[in-house]
């Protein structure tokens, strides 16, 4: 496991559900609409403190996994919440204890922005995504707009040290893995994206 | 609504506390690329400081993007006026100049967000 990235967000528990409180209020119709599109066996990455489980559909049974031990203990009490079943685990998504084809739906919300290896960890979802599986991905990411994204640039060495990179191009990332784009969402400029990948049926199982 | 209205007050507040700052290291008749270059540092410190504090309350994007065009161009644009002795006679009418340049960037941000929001892939499977 990363150790380094499980300290990081083991510290950043503390105040993480203060500092998503607006994004929270503001985002979360956008997230419950994207994540209306969850079906049958669920795997949810970085569950952080659960604050994104009240956007979950009811009634379904999710295995939500965190590197943060942390980040978990906070996250118990949203999932006893949850009108359906929310099964946590701490697990690092560069090395998932999963076999390959287990799940129909990968949901990430502000995740891959966070992951030092994005397509080492986008390739795993693709992994233990059956054929013809989704993933469903609320994230930020660099501005393809000149002086925003230079801006993010600039902002990435610093937000790196507390949480997550600004600069991050998902969506290539997401290629790059194997996923093919089957929507692509702007939500706050062209920063902030609902993104839906496919792993084709005609994707070689493993 | 509520956060439109959050929006703008932040943009507002972000702009007034750089032309304040700039004010207060800025003089009239300093090299004009020198209060530029200073004016432009101090709006960036500026708005990292208050985008982080507004951002738990109207959302981190939403605070830290406006804030930092304000701070960055404001930040410029006030060391310009001050250095050339152009700027505001008073520290209110320059805390005015200051917030109703944070409001017109918060439009803009607003405007632009507008007109790229929505789906620029669908494949429709």
């Amino acid at each position: 496991m990363d150790t380094a990235t499980q300290r990081k967000w083991d510290a950043a528990s503390q105040n993480f559900d203060l500092f998503s409180y607006g994004d929270d209020k503001r985002l979360g119709p956008h997230k419950r609409r994207l994540f209306a599109k969850i079906r049958g066996e669920t795997l949810m990455v970085a569950a952080g403190t659960g604050n994104d489980f009240r956007f979950f559909p009811p009634g379904h049974s999710i295995i939500a996994i965190d590197i943060s031990a942390r980040m978990l203990e906070r996250a118990a009490k949203k999932a006893a919440t949850y009108p359906g079943t929310i099964d946590l685990r701490q697990m690092d998504v560069c090395q998932l204890e999963f076999g390959n084809n287990t799940f129909d739906t990968v949901v990430t919300a502000c995740t891959f922005c966070s992951v030092p290896k994005p397509v080492a960890g986008l390739g795993e979802l693709y992994r233990v995504l059956k054929p013809g599986g989704q993933i469903l991905m609320f994230e930020h990411v660099r501005s393809r707009i000149g002086p925003l994204g230079v801006f993010l640039d600039l902002m990435t060495p610093l937000s790196r040290r507390l949480g997550p990179d600004l600069n991050r191009d998902t969506v290539g990332n997401m290629q790059k893995a194997g996923f093919r784009i089957r929507r692509e969402e702007n939500v706050y400029l062209d920063i902030i994206k609902a993104i839906e990948g496919v792993k084709d049926p005609s994707a070689p199982t493993a | 609504m509520i956060f439109a209205i959050g929006d703008y007050l932040a943009g507002m507040l972000v702009g007034a506390a750089t032309a304040l700052a700039v004010r207060m290291v800025v003089w009239p008749g300093m090299d004009m690329v020198l209060a530029m270059i200073v004016g432009m540092a101090l709006g960036m410190l500026v708005h990292l400081v208050l985008g982080l504090a507004l951002g738990p309350l109207i959302g981190m994007f939403e605070a830290m993007i406006p804030a930092s065009l304000i701070g960055m161009y404001g930040g410029m644009f006030f060391g310009m006026r001050d250095s050339m002795a152009a700027g505001s006679r008073t520290l209110q009418a320059g805390l005015a100049v200051g917030a109703i340049f944070g409001a017109i960037v918060v439009a803009g941000v607003r405007f632009y967000d507008r007109t790229l929001r929505g789906a620029v892939v669908d494949t429709g499977d």
